[in-house]
């Protein structure tokens, strides 16, 4: 489970996506160092967020000897649920502030990809513990060919 | 094929609903809706539970566009994530359905990256195309581009005037990102996922009670002698009520309002404890074993005769509130009594057949649950703030204008045809009159999208208005 290379890209997503719904009706070029900046703020609110409310569901299934995916399974869909009815709550309430807005549903996406990556770690590792085995099989094979023919 | 579907949906979306209010869009998006989860499914819609909640929905649908009441548009909400779980799984209770319909429309698509043909799908796509090699393409010149330029632009008067001429403005990126939300939404429920294991536990779970293994008699005695005790008590106690109850009814004045609201509300209050603890115990009773129990015929009876007790007390409930209605007029308050009083009734003939049939709580929460969708659909046929000014202003024996006046705007037409059949002063039918014309301004406003059956209705007076 690689929570760096996890909370890098979930923090380019969220930049990405709270970007365009808050310049998406004017866009100035002189912006775009800002723009460049906020990735720090941005970095810091995607870790607290992914590390606070979304690693401990694996560390603890990590503990528990259960699959990644698993994991993904059971815990996923009350997790969406629960962020979907804050999001929209909290949009709601805020009279559909655009940059309310943007915040919402840059955390409500980003963090539901960013299970969908963990998941996916599990299941990379799976395939390369897979296809170590097949190598180291098919070497066995071919040793054991070798022997034969000599 | 299919995505081509997705995409039409979600620009139709866009022109449905993008700075639009609700009104006809509503009533077209459950069209668009059942079309393309049939498109999608269409080798599921063959079993009649979906066609029942296809049906649902389209009238849920109608009731928005002839109604137009908030009721109406949470109920075809609802029974928009009833059909989706539906869809998803057909044979599981129905607020399994809720949640699977609510999961499907929030993250199905993020589910779906799990489901095995999606990934063999997705490894063939990915094969053929090389995403990663594309996205450094575009992204990595992209951003050297825009960085280059940038500097550029200090250093040149004349590159500095074509960059500031660029204009991107035809483009309505609002529009194009409110487009990317509808297919996020169409795509989420175009193939409805399961939440697991609610879903596979709910449909493992019949609706029949099981005898559990450990059988005692003597056990069994015992908890029937108590029961009996118990609700033998009860059910004096409650004879005991209903006797002065009816006393108090035959001895109470209508002309006091708030004698009247004081036994409305304190006989709500009672009906609600009574109600829960009576549910409670004969649960509890009739949880296990002891409905196998040879000897358990008193109990029933005595459990019977409770529920039938209850009953009549709500029955006395409904009374005190159709007189406190006849006296004062219709509110949402006392709507909101007599819908709690039929929900409870319903209750307790649910927990009288579960005692009967011998079933499991499961089957009391299945059956409870899918009333209580149906009864959410019927009130949305009603529009009621209409319907509570007509019974007010023409059966009430005395009635709150201000109350009235202050309802939204459904009931601005019958409001204003009726304020000079009535006797209230000038001020108050001044305020009926701006609430008319307030509400047939901004009917001549609205565009096709947020029309309702009151704009057809009405057409005449709204041309009138435009002229």
């Amino acid at each position: 489970m690689n929570v760096i290379e996890n909370l890098a890209k979930s923090s380019l997503m969220a930049l990405v996506i709270f970007w365009v719904i808050i310049r998406c009706k004017s866009f100035e070029v002189e912006a775009l160092p800002y723009v460049m900046l906020s990735f720090i703020p941005i970095f810091i609110c995607v870790a607290i967020v992914i590390v606070g409310s979304i690693c401990p569901f694996f560390w603890a299934a990590t503990n528990n000897k259960f699959t990644h995916k698993e994991v993904f399974t059971m815990c996923f869909p009350y997790y969406s649920c629960i962020a979907f009815g804050l999001c929209c709550y909290g949009i709601i309430t805020s009279n559909f502030d655009l940059h309310f807005t943007a915040f919402c549903t840059s955390a409500f996406s980003t963090t539901n990809q960013s299970w969908v990556w963990f998941a996916k770690t599990d299941k990379k590792m799976h395939n390369n513990k897979l296809n170590n085995t097949t190598k180291t099989t098919n070497n066995l094979k071919e040793a054991i060919t070798k022997t034969q023919s000599m | 094929m299919k995505q081509l579907v997705i995409i039409i949906a979600s620009i139709l979306f866009s022109i449905l609903f993008y700075n639009r209010g609700i009104g006809l869009n509503l009533s077209l998006f459950t069209v668009i809706t059942i079309l393309l989860l049939y498109i999608h499914n269409s080798h599921k819609f063959k079993n009649k539970t979906i066609l029942l909640h296809v049906l649902a929905y389209v009238l849920s649908a109608v009731f928005v566009f002839v109604n137009h009441t908030a009721l109406a548009i949470i109920t075809n909400c609802a029974a928009f994530f009833t059909l989706v779980g539906t869809v998803s799984q057909s044979a599981n209770s129905i607020y399994v359905q809720w949640f699977n319909g609510i999961y499907s429309s929030v993250a199905g698509l993020f589910h779906r990256n799990f489901e095995v043909n999606e990934t063999a799908h997705k490894i063939d796509w990915k094969k053929n195309i090389d995403v990663m090699h594309w996205a450094k393409l575009i992204g990595i010149p992209l951003v050297f581009v825009t960085v280059f330029i940038l500097l550029y632009k200090n250093g040149n008067p004349i590159f500095n005037d074509f960059v500031s001429q660029i204009n991107f403005s035809f483009i309505n990126l609002q529009w194009v990102l409110f487009t990317i939300l509808g297919y996020y939404l169409f795509s989420n429920i175009s193939k409805p996922v399961q939440v697991d294991p609610a879903t596979s536990i709910d449909l493992k779970t019949n609706n029949r009670l099981l005898k559990g293994q450990h059988f005692s008699e003597e056990k069994l005695k015992k908890e029937k002698q108590l029961g009996i005790t118990l609700l033998g008590f009860l059910n004096l106690l409650l004879v005991f009520y209903i006797v002065t109850d009816i006393i108090s009814l035959s001895t109470i004045e209508t002309t006091k309002a708030s004698a009247l609201s004081n036994h409305v509300h304190s006989g709500i209050n009672t009906l609600i404890a009574s109600i829960l603890i009576a549910i409670g115990v004969i649960l509890y009773f009739f949880r296990g074993n002891l409905n196998f129990y040879a000897e358990n015929r008193t109990l029933k009876s005595i459990a019977f005769a409770w529920i039938f007790l209850n009953v009549l007390l709500i029955g006395l409930i409904a009374i005190k509130n159709q007189i406190y209605i006849t006296s004062f007029g219709l509110t949402y308050k006392r709507i909101g009594v007599h819908i709690y009083i039929l929900l409870t009734l319903i209750g307790l003939i649910t927990t009288f057949l579960k005692v009967l049939k011998v079933k499991n709580l499961a089957y009391l929460f299945r059956r409870n649950t899918q009333i209580a969708f149906v009864v959410l659909l019927v009130c949305s046929t009603i529009n009621w703030d209409a319907t509570i000014t007509k019974y007010n202003l023409t059966k009430a024996k005395t009635f709150d204008v201000g109350y009235l006046i202050n309802l939204t705007n459904r009931n601005a037409i019958i409001l204003n045809e009726l304020k000079d059949t009535i006797e209230i002063s000038q001020r108050q039918k001044d305020s009926i009159e701006t609430k008319y014309l307030n509400h047939i301004t901004s009917l001549s406003q609205k565009d096709w999208q947020e029309w309702n059956y009151e704009t057809f209705a009405n057409s005449e007076k709204l041309k009138k208005t435009n002229h």
